[in-house]
């Protein structure tokens, strides 16, 4: 009996709505449990009267600035890294001490320097994507495969070509995949950073609402970050899809 | 051999010359507040000696322990499962899935809101951060047993449960201990900022824990030197918690090569 | 074999010979050691001599770790050796170049290029395309798809070809360039055996075995398999390992062109058992202790 994917995700989320609204029934307390009907409607009202999406929109905004720096930064720093032994001997030292102190440790200095408004979770979020791609971007670099460089050798291409039209190519699947995990890695930083740090967002607007103890918003919310963090990293992976169609073993989760 | 601490005076140039213009900006620099390594040290010193770092730091790692044993009793056995069989993977994966993209953090008022401010709440959320990274990694572990490998041993007349103990477990393992890994460092992530988060909400008051202790220094006595001691403990905790458990992870399995 | 086809061969032979007057490579003593001298060094290649003559298929066989792969990198510029000199046309070999077009035995396809990309690459990168514009490269590449028989295939990617197929690529983006010597690494290991007995003829086909011998090109090729070296050599090379080094020469007078006649041909089994007893020892006491 094999039914398709599609209707046994449908069939499991039932299951477990389901499972969900008994057990809000019988604790019947809103603000410990409210049953999923409410929430829907809660989600509804959000949505319609669009304070959803803006913090959404906010938050999602955040995350792709903070993307760009962190690529603008790592992509090029992990280029050099890669390729060149001597560079990667000096500095990589400094960024394994810096590596292990997470974006989140840095939130009470960060509170002090930038205060709180959107440069503390655009900080934050950029410190938290930056080692992933970095790393990624060492490692994709390094992992080229030696004969498609000693290939183009062979043919006589000078080195910057090689560097651009051999190399760059063949660590595209890997840096999409450390591109991946940076999206990951920043949007739960942005969550933590809003919650703390900012007038604005996902994070904020769940914290505010259990402030007010209006449990049904504060899921909402909850499930809207949810959704987003889904829906990024599935773009990511179209996107990689699209542009490195020979790399799909790769995609594995 | 020369070669080797020439790598080591390369490796080390870096942090150096950066802590030297660190200190020499901080002392030039007109606030006082600035921090600077030398009071960076001085601060340290205080802190560890007065119990206060030490005693914070043993009490995050209780919850992030406690946590992170609740997931692992959980997440392995339901990934080894998820892993063997197709039916339960099928019907247990759209709810982790559904939920894995929601970060621990965004959890927290939730479970502030069920718990209270303390410590179930905080082993709460310890838990559920490090429960996605291993159930995933244990799935994929499982998975990738190659078939090669159970054919054999069902040509060897071995029962369902014995696969599971003889092949399927010792064969997932290495990826289960990448698993624990990464979970470990997502728990303590994670117990940092709750920590963070529910100082900052429930003003400073009685959590504990290093997390609190950060924010207290910054909203309370503006201690920025100490701050930046908290800090460096954090990253050195993950650092030692991760090489722990790679070793604990290298002595289960011998015959994996490093 | 009749009289008339041993006196083809050698009349043959002879052509190259007379527009040989100096040899096309020479590797003279070469060696290649890693490590430190006196403590813990690896002697791949000892005292290697040999010279290839203009438009030979030399073959080098020989058992796993012999130094095979060293002196085709050698000859490729991709390694320098620890001793002596490689030279074509008795100039020194500093650096890699499209003169010396080497095929890879993982084919070594640039996965992101298709067909027409990757044999079109050392056109348009590389100095092999200087003085060309895009139509007078364009032409190229369309001759040498078809050389190697894959019109038709050109927006393919690699992983969407057989193994055949992608080294019949790598072959193509090779010869686009137009070298004077080709050096392959194995390149037909990595096929099953079927295979590799259509791709050892369209080798020789493409090589030119049906053309004269003054429009061949140079080919040094590197196998583990006795058959497959018999079949397409010239001569073969015979190398022993540890350390490597070149053990006899054996020239294979089996006339061209070759096809499947020439494997029942007894003189072909003859070299292949000759050339069997030279390296047997060595391929045995490479699978024990």
């Amino acid at each position: 009996m094999q039914l398709r994917p599609a209707l046994v995700y449908v069939r499991t989320m039932a299951v477990f709505v389901a499972v969900w609204w008994l057990v809000s029934a019988w604790t019947a307390n809103t603000v410990l449990l409210p049953s999923p009907r409410v929430v829907f409607e809660a989600l509804v009202d959000l949505a319609r009267d669009l304070e959803l999406f803006q913090h959404a929109g906010i938050s999602l905004g955040r995350m792709i600035v903070s993307l760009v720096v962190a690529c603008a930064l790592a992509l090029p720093l992990g280029f050099a890294m890669g390729l060149r032994r001597g560079f990667d001997e000096v500095v990589d030292p400094t960024l394994e001490l810096l590596r292990p102190i997470s974006g989140i440790a840095w939130i009470p200095l960060a509170l002090f320097i930038f205060g709180v408004g959107n440069a503390l979770p655009v900080f934050i979020m950029t410190y938290a994507a930056f080692f992933p791609i970095l790393l990624g971007t060492v490692a994709g670099v390094r992992g080229v495969d030696r004969r498609l460089v000693d290939a183009a050798r062979t043919m006589g291409v000078p080195r910057r070509t090689i560097v651009m039209r051999v190399v760059l190519p063949s660590a595209l699947p890997a840096l999409l995949v450390a591109l991946r995990l940076g999206v990951a890695s920043s949007w739960t930083a942005v969550i933590a950073a809003e919650l703390i740090g900012a007038p604005s967002g996902l994070g904020y607007a769940v914290e505010w609402y259990r402030e007010l103890l209006m449990t049904p918003q504060v899921m909402s919310f909850i499930a809207m970050i949810g959704v987003l963090g889904y829906a990024c990293d599935r773009t990511v992976r179209a996107v990689a899809q699209r542009f490195t169609p020979w790399a799909a073993d790769e995609w594995a989760r | 051999m020369s070669d080797g601490t020439g790598r080591i005076a390369r490796g080390l140039a870096l942090p150096v010359a950066l802590l030297v213009v660190w200190q020499a900006w901080g002392v030039a620099s007109a606030s006082p507040r600035t921090p600077v390594p030398t009071h960076i040290v001085r601060a340290a010193i205080d802190l560890i000696g007065s119990g206060d770092l030490p005693l914070a730091i043993a009490q995050s790692l209780g919850r992030v322990f406690a946590g992170f044993a609740v997931a692992a009793v959980i997440a392995i056995p339901l990934g080894l499962a998820m892993g063997a069989s197709r039916a339960v993977e099928r019907n247990v994966d759209p709810v982790v899935e559904s939920f894995r993209p929601i970060a621990a953090i965004a959890i927290l008022p939730l479970a502030i809101l069920w718990l209270g401010t303390g410590t179930p709440a905080a082993v709460l959320i310890v838990a559920y951060a490090a429960f996605f990274p291993i159930v995933v990694n244990t799935v994929a572990g499982a998975k990738r047993i190659s078939p090669t490998l159970l054919r054999a041993a069902a040509t060897m007349g071995l029962s369902r449960f014995a696969t599971m103990r003889t092949v399927i477990v010792p064969g997932a393992l290495p990826a289960i201990g990448v698993g624990l890994r990464i979970g470990m460092g997502v728990a303590w992530t994670a117990i940092v900022a709750a920590e963070l988060a529910v100082g900052a909400k429930a003003g400073g008051g009685g959590s504990g824990g290093i997390g609190a202790m950060m924010f207290i220094f910054y909203a309370y006595s503006i201690e920025l030197n100490r701050i930046v001691v908290c800090m460096i403990a954090v990253g050195l905790v993950a650092l030692v918690l991760d090489r722990g458990l790679r070793a604990m992870m290298r002595r289960l399995m011998p015959w994996s090569a490093p | 074999m009749s009289a008339a086809a041993s006196a083809r061969g050698d009349a043959q032979r002879r052509i190259d010979e007379q527009h040989t007057s100096s040899a096309k490579l020479r590797l003279q003593h070469i060696a290649k050691r890693f490590g430190v001298q006196g403590v813990a060094q690896t002697v791949a290649v000892e005292d290697f001599t040999l010279d290839v003559a203009p438009g030979e298929f030399l073959v080098i066989v020989g058992p796993s770790g012999c130094g095979k792969t060293t002196i085709l990198n050698v000859l490729a510029g991709l390694e320098q050796p620890s001793a002596g000199r490689a030279l074509i046309d008795e100039r020194p070999i500093a650096g890699p170049g499209p003169e010396r077009g080497v095929m890879f035995q993982d084919y070594a396809l640039f996965p992101w290029q298709t067909v027409w990309g990757n044999v079109e690459f050392g056109l348009r990168h590389g100095p092999a395309g200087d003085g060309l514009d895009a139509a007078a490269r364009s032409d190229r590449a369309r001759s040498t798809i078809e050389l190697v028989g894959l019109t038709g295939s050109e927006q393919k990617y690699p992983h969407q070809l057989s193994g055949g197929m992608r080294q019949r690529v790598a072959l193509a983006r090779l010869i686009a360039n137009e070298p004077q010597v080709l050096l392959m690494d194995e390149p037909l290991a990595a096929l099953d055996a079927q295979t590799r007995l259509i791709l050892q003829d369209e080798l020789l086909r493409i090589w030119g075995q049906d053309r004269s011998a003054a429009e061949r090109r140079t080919v040094v090729f590197i196998t583990h398999a006795i058959d497959e070296a018999v079949f397409l050599a010239d001569r073969v090379a015979v190398m022993t390992a540890h350390p490597g080094r070149l053990k006899a020469i054996i020239d294979v007078a089996l006339p061209r062109p070759r096809n499947d006649a020439t494997r029942a041909d007894p003189q072909f089994q003859a070299l292949c058992q000759h050339i069997w007893s030279l390296i047997r020892d060595e391929a045995y006491r490479a699978t024990v202790a």
